[in-house]
């Protein structure tokens, strides 16, 4: 019986595993492509044709929702060019991420595409740069930005991505436009000020640091100029004009926590809600958004909408905002990611250089630098 | 008064000083956390209006059964380090299942939306399958559950990476729930009329976790798997010899906790109607910590449901009580990790004690 039963929860572990992997291989056909990926274990990269690179692709984080896209498209992208890519999940760990550069060079990686977990700090992303100097391979950052200094240590070194500071200003440029035009309607209790919460992904994290810094000063910047007070943090006396969340991973729970928490003491009733809810991205907004339409709010027409702005400009805030339950976010295109990057390894592979056509992309002066410019969704 | 006399009342005066003490040790935690009530209460009033009380219940009960779940396993002096995977994968499962007919992406757009019940037994049946697993190991191989569960909360993430990717997700955040759903966990069970003429609504889920918590004990305390579970916590071999069967307590014991998680993970999915591989991230350790407050020893056989429920409550007074003070942030961990340290401590301070 105990032999049955172990027989049993082992068939059934195999099988889910089975399962999950079918539905995810479904489109791909192996072709074996050009060989080499012997001990690593592999990502889901489609691997179609012969006669292509065969690269590896690092990843900060596999359960980021953004990130997920951009390797929806990057591996659609690759399977069209004929490249054997190797996806790997950093695991938001920079010293696992560095292990897996050097283990993909000693594997024979083409060409290295990075997003970095630790883009803020030089010595590792210079690191990276090295193995890759020293392989004599091209290395694409993306996403996360790398210094200037990092990029041009190396001629095959690249980084394309958006600027951490812009998404800061779009949203805050966002926020204030919209407030000057509504100012009276989202002042629900008519005192002139408009009170706002503002949810931060991560501690120590540049874009987070900077989205939770511009989008405040840019809104500011907007209102006194049309003659409105600055926004003013719903609790006057916090140290921190910011609610973080404690496990760093920017999650809509604990958005969704700290939102009922704030709603249980900020109402229109008491005359002190608040008015204005500014996240450092799409789950901490959505999380938000549950939390205030658990207190009856934001429930499409007919019901008080309390203006909810985002940065990554998803699916699901754009569902939203369609809705009605959201107001406004500032939206990074994955597709123009991997278009961009795709075209520079192109580029590399047909001449050598990966920044000799660039035509219709925005570049940097002094850097081998790519901006795929954020969108806005309102 | 007689030499004698004089000298037995001293000896009674000592006693009862030292009782006084004992009683003021063991239940010092309830004392600190009555007296930071006090405190933040003073500073901001709004802390103990009947608003946030009713939300320090909501996020207890949103807390709750992964707590007791993981209880469980350490009585069998282990832990379970799976906890926040399972929770993550079930939430996205319920999430995927119970999805609006109209929602934009659908990520099963064959099957509709499933009735709610259907969909609570597929989230349980997961979360129980995994902790049978667990339990199977532990059981089978004694292998230490830290070990066990590692491995597992290791599968978990793979199954969960490639759960959100499957139909038409692509690794989007599973939102756009159902009706159906989103009702049956967070509309109101009731509304308390407030003195400003708004009303509070107690969720749902609050009422599960009731359930949950009174059923738990009646496991715990009335059925023989209960106290089988309590034998073989305090001493593997004793019970063996008494006629427990160790491997099927094991396994239904991690199986039991697995069932709590993939609950959690069906009520998290609505309650934050937001779930992407992110979801269920470090719940293990609130659960474990929870426990720990309240009194369940890592030492095995010790524990009880009451002292989860305080771990609990006690847990998310600090989160709110925080957020409420304003406190730095980074300020937080230190608080939360002083407290558990405390807390194990004085657990220690009784078995000490008793040696």
């Amino acid at each position: 019986m105990k032999k049955g039963l172990a027989l049993v929860l082992a068939l059934v572990m195999a099988l889910s595993l089975v399962a999950c992997g079918s539905g995810n291989n479904g489109g791909g056909n192996n072709n074996g492509g050009n060989g080499g990926n012997g001990g690593n274990n592999g990502g889901d990269g489609g691997s179609a044709g012969g006669d292509g690179m065969n690269i590896s692709v690092l990843y900060y984080n596999y359960s980021d929702a953004f990130i997920s896209n951009v390797r929806n498209e990057m591996d659609a992208k690759w399977a069209e060019m004929g490249i054997t890519a190797n996806n790997q999940d950093g695991q938001t760990n920079a010293g696992t991420q560095l292990d897996q550069v050097n283990t993909a060079i000693a594997n024979g990686a083409q060409a290295l595409v990075v997003n970095a977990v630790e883009a803020s700090a030089d010595e590792t992303t210079q690191a990276i740069v090295d193995a890759a100097k020293n392989a004599n391979i091209p290395v694409i950052f993306f996403n996360r930005e790398v210094s200037d200094d990092v990029v041009n240590s190396y001629e095959l070194a690249a980084f394309v991505g958006t600027d951490p500071a812009e998404a800061g200003h779009m949203q805050g440029e966002l926020i204030g436009n919209y407030l000057v035009e509504n100012y009276d309607a989202v002042d629900l209790n008519g005192d002139g000020v408009i009170s706002y919460v503002m949810f931060k992904g991560q501690e120590n994290n540049p874009e987070a640091e900077m989205r939770t810094q511009y989008s405040v000063e840019d809104a500011n910047a907007i209102l006194t100029e049309n003659g409105h007070p600055e926004l003013s943090y719903y609790d006057s006396s916090a140290a921190t004009q910011y609610l973080v969340d404690p496990n760093g991973s920017w999650s809509s729970a604990a958005a969704q926590d700290y939102m009922t928490t704030v709603l249980s003491a900020y109402s229109e009733a008491n005359g002190n809600m608040v008015e204005l809810v500014i996240a450092n991205n799409d789950d901490m907004g959505l999380g938000a958004i549950t939390a205030l339409q658990t207190a009856g709010y934001n429930n499409g027409e007919g019901s008080t909408v309390i203006p909810v702005f985002t940065v990554d400009g998803l699916q699901g805030i754009v569902d939203a905002i369609n809705a009605g339950n959201a107001t406004g976010a500032v939206g990074q295109s994955a597709t123009g990611l991997a278009e961009a990057v795709a075209t520079l390894l192109q580029n590399y592979q047909e001449t050598g250089d990966l920044m000799s056509n660039t035509e219709g992309m925005i570049v940097d002066e002094a850097c081998a630098k790519i901006r795929v410019p954020y969108t806005t969704v309102s | 008064m007689s030499q004698e006399s004089k000298e037995l009342a001293a000896k009674a005066q000592k006693f009862s000083a030292k009782r006084l003490g004992d009683m003021v040790m063991n239940n010092m935690l309830i004392i600190i956390m009555v007296v930071a009530a006090v405190g933040i209460a003073i500073y901001k009033p709004g802390f103990v209006s009947p608003s946030s009380l009713v939300n320090i219940l909501s996020l207890t009960a949103a807390y709750l059964p992964a707590a007791l779940g993981i209880a469980g396993c350490i009585v069998l002096t282990g832990t379970d380090l799976s906890a926040g995977r399972c929770v993550g994968l079930t939430a996205c499962v319920s999430a995927s299942l119970l999805q609006s007919v109209e929602a934009s992406n659908k990520m099963w757009p064959g099957i509709g939306t499933l009735p709610v019940p259907v969909v609570i037994l597929v989230a349980m049946g997961i979360g129980a399958l995994v902790g049978a697993f667990n339990g199977f190991f532990v059981g089978k191989f004694k292998l230490h559950p830290f070990i066990v569960t590692l491995g597992t909360q290791l599968i978990l993430y793979t199954l969960l990476l490639l759960y959100v990717q499957m139909g038409n997700n692509g690794g989007n955040t599973i939102g756009n729930l159902a009706e159906s759903y989103t009702s049956f966990v967070r509309d109101p069970l009731f509304s308390i009329p407030a003195a400003n003429g708004a009303s509070i609504p107690v969720p749902r889920y609050v009422l599960y976790s009731i359930i949950l918590a009174v059923l738990m004990w009646f496991i715990w305390n009335k059925t023989t798997f209960g106290k089988n579970m309590f034998a073989l916590g305090s001493n593997e071999e004793a019970a063996r010899v008494s006629g427990v069967n160790v491997l099927l307590t094991t396994i239904l014991v991690f199986a039991l906790a697995g069932a709590m998680y993939g609950w959690t993970g069906f009520i998290e999915g609505a309650r934050v109607a937001a779930n992407n591989a992110n979801t269920g991230l470090n719940y293990e350790l609130d659960a474990i910590a929870a426990c720990v407050i309240g009194g369940v020893s890592f030492v095995g056989g010790i524990g009880k449901i009451s002292g989860i429920v305080i771990g609990v409550i006690m847990l998310r007074l600090i989160f709110v009580g925080l957020t409420f003070t304003g406190v730095d942030t980074n300020y937080q961990y230190l608080i939360k990790g002083g407290i558990i340290l405390f807390a194990c401590a004085l657990d220690m301070r009784k078995y000490l004690v008793k040696k």
